[in-house]
């Protein structure tokens, strides 16, 4: 500091001495309540005292606790300034959301709500006030900014975007009042929630909008058709896949509705996928309309394309993917598994509702998790973040999402072959090896099936057994349930209303968590019914969860 | 022997101490975990947005190892007593909010039930001493 000053007095010549007037950089935060005449109005005496209330008991102290100094208060309003700029933020939140809960109890035009600004500048202290740029935009930001939020500057912005845990939402250049260079204004959304509400807001209107053109579209087509004499059928036939999105709710002609299976249970048509043909069970055409009473279904038993026979797993031996490949990498032992349509979800928990049919199109699952040794090879590649400790044939454990993902990126540029995450319905799909019943041995639990809390003898272990230390299900595949949590491609919904029907993971929505099926060796037997479904935060580890890989043929 | 064995099992018994103390880190000094919202004894009908609240600490992404910083579980209807050496267990009746939420959207079936926070270090393990809300009973209409 000594040194800046006799620089700055050299060069000044022979200016008198400017000590008086210090400057520094600081983290400027101005506040005021929105509507304050208002409040005035409807109740002085009790707005003033509640407003004096607030700023002693909430105001001061929280942005003492932050390390800031309040500059002064004004009537409706307050001026601080802090050393760093997090803090500057996180004080804002703090007094944001303190008022949530102070307004909570009262009826919304009494609610006094803060409007909060914060900017990055030099600003000149004086014994009982600030002066500068830099407060002027503070107090703009804060006149822009919506009740209840807190708006930041972007010089703010750079200071805390990797530090603070929060959303941001950027509004762009504003041009304010009496400053020549427009600032650039971010929201503070506090948490990642928020930033996803808001997303997803402008998402629907995104999707209203497609909608409403291609509702459009679709009118007009079927304007066409219903002008035009029915000859055109067998061109729509012959097109199955692309029509059906579309238009199968306004086809006239009953023979062209095969091509969805989620309203028809009859078998898919040959055309769409590449089904097998014994795929050809007879549903009653009644079932739709009440899921509960759907019949029991036999999904095609997969098998090596040799062995016809269902039932008990023979355990294939040789894998699925035939190594052929001169690729470096070991793949993991992959189990082809024939399409089928089955009943997915149960009436057990309400997020397993509703009951729903499925149609699968042939996959090849793994026949184990992902274990440590096949991750450490991913982590040798570069292509995974963390080594993984513990034993080589022990599932990999402690994985976000994200990591899974990166897993299986890894993996399918690595053999050139389309790995991927299962989706959720493969997975449940797999889970259920061809039953219908509450586990896949029947709807009793049996001792000794699955590794979880209190139905095997390694109960509250620190860490999982190995991979296949159990009876595979009927499809030949081991820790359907129990074992490790396992993440699949979907994002998380609360039910299956809206769910699709064609096997393929369900993307859309709130994406902040994934689902994760089989539950763990730490969670009770319910868990380990191949319907259950839970999800967890994105981008988050857990002790508990690994995963299993999916091949698309 | 018989010393030599004792010595042994001493030591082994110290480690093992050593081995569950070394996860729980201490938690923020004066450091107040709260439920903003619902309130003990509140009466909601339907679902309600739960608020944490965290006074001396602050809240972070999990495996985020920041001093003085966690991040919240939510314990509905649970019972048993928290295991301190254990990371905090993941099921339908313990939330997690790893991503440093501070609100959640909960919706629970009609009836009493039990709410309580828990803060989570970067590995979802307890703090020492742990760092809990008083637990609060609210009913759904």
């Amino acid at each position: 500091m000594a040194e800046i000053r006799n620089i700055k007095s050299g060069k000044l010549g022979g200016e008198p001495p400017r000590e008086s007037m210090p400057r520094r950089l600081a983290a400027i935060v101005a506040g005021d309540i929105a509507g304050y005449s208002r409040l005035m109005q409807i109740d002085e005496e009790g707005t003033h005292g509640r407003v004096k209330r607030i700023e002693r008991d909430l105001i001061e102290p929280s942005i003492l606790e932050h390390h800031g100094k309040l500059v002064k208060t004004t009537g409706d309003g307050f001026l601080a300034i802090f050393d760093s700029p997090v803090e500057a933020v996180r004080c804002g939140i703090v007094i944001q959301q303190n008022m949530v809960g102070r307004n909570a109890s009262l009826p919304k035009h009494h609610w006094i709500e803060y409007r909060i600004g914060v900017n990055l500048g030099d600003v000149i202290i004086e014994a009982d006030d600030i002066y500068g740029d830099g407060v002027n935009i503070a107090t703009r930001l804060e006149g822009i900014a919506d009740p209840g939020e807190v708006y930041i500057s972007g010089g703010i912005y750079e200071q805390i975007k990797h530090k603070l845990v929060c959303g941001y939402e950027s509004l762009g250049d504003r041009k304010v009042k009496n400053i020549t260079d427009p600032v650039r204004v971010y929201r503070v959304l506090p948490d990642a929630a928020a930033y996803g509400r808001t997303r997803k807001r402008r998402e629907t209107v995104l999707i209203s909008l497609l909608s409403l053109t291609l509702l459009i579209i679709a009118g007009g087509v079927l304007w066409y058709l219903l002008g035009q004499p029915s000859t055109r059928v067998a061109d729509r036939a012959s097109a199955p896949a692309s029509s059906q999105t579309g238009s199968s709710q306004t086809q006239p002609n009953p023979a062209a509705t095969q091509a969805a299976p989620s309203s028809q249970t009859a078998p898919p048509a040959a055309p769409a996928t590449q089904q097998a043909a014994p795929n050809v069970q007879p549903v009653p055409p009644a079932a739709p309309t009440a899921p509960q009473a759907l019949p029991k279904q036999q999904p095609a038993v997969p098998q090596q394309p040799a062995e016809p026979k269902a039932g008990v797993a023979s355990a294939p031996v040789s894998p699925g993917t035939p190594g052929a490949q001169a690729s470096a990498v070991r793949e993991p032992e992959m189990l082809p598994l024939r399409g089928g349509t089955f009943a997915m979800g149960s009436n057990d928990e309400a997020s397993e509702k509703p009951v729903h049919q499925v149609t699968i199109k042939p996959f090849a699952i793994s026949k184990y998790p992902i274990t440590v040794r096949e991750w450490n090879e991913c982590a040798a590649a570069k292509a995974c973040t963390f080594t993984a400790t513990g034993k080589d044939d022990a599932p990999i454990t402690n994985v976000s999402w994200s990591d899974a993902r990166q897993f299986v990126a890894w993996l399918a540029g690595a053999t050139q072959k389309r790995y991927r995450l299962p989706s959720e319905a493969e997975w449940e799909y797999a889970a259920r090896g061809g039953t219908q019943s509450k586990y896949w041995w029947g709807d009793q639990l049996q001792p000794g099936l699955a590794n979880c809390k209190n139905c095997a003898d390694a109960a509250g272990a620190e860490q999982p057994l190995k991979v296949g230390s159990f009876k595979p299900n009927p499809f030949g595949l081991y820790d359907m349930g129990g074992g490790v949590d396992q993440w699949v491609e979907d994002c998380w919904h609360k039910t299956y209303q809206g769910a699709p029907s064609d096997g393929s993971p369900w993307s859309a929505g709130d994406c902040s968590s994934h689902v994760i099926r089989s539950g763990s060796w730490k969670n009770d037997a319910t868990y380990v019914r191949p319907a259950n479904r839970d999800s967890y935060d994105t981008n988050v580890r857990y002790p508990t969860h690994g995963f299993r890989v999916a091949l698309t043929p | 022997m018989k010393i030599i064995r004792l010595v042994m099992l001493c030591a082994a018994l110290t480690m093992l101490s050593f081995a569950a103390q070394a996860q729980g880190k201490p938690a923020g000094k004066d450091a107040v975990l709260y439920f903003v919202w619902p309130q003990n004894g509140t009466t909601i009908k339907g679902g309600f947005w739960c608020r944490f609240g965290l006074r001396n600490m602050g809240v972070t992404h999990a495996g985020d190892n920041f001093q003085n910083s966690g991040h919240h579980h939510l314990l509905v209807d649970v019972n048993e007593p928290l295991n301190p050496n254990e990371p905090i267990a993941s099921d339908k009746s313990h939330l997690h909010f790893g991503a440093g939420q501070t609100e959640a959207r909960i919706e629970l079936p009609p009836g009493k039930h039990t709410l309580q926070l828990v803060l989570g270090d970067a590995d979802h393990y307890p703090f020492n001493p742990p760092l809990v809300s008083d637990k609060i009973t609210i009913t759904i209409k």
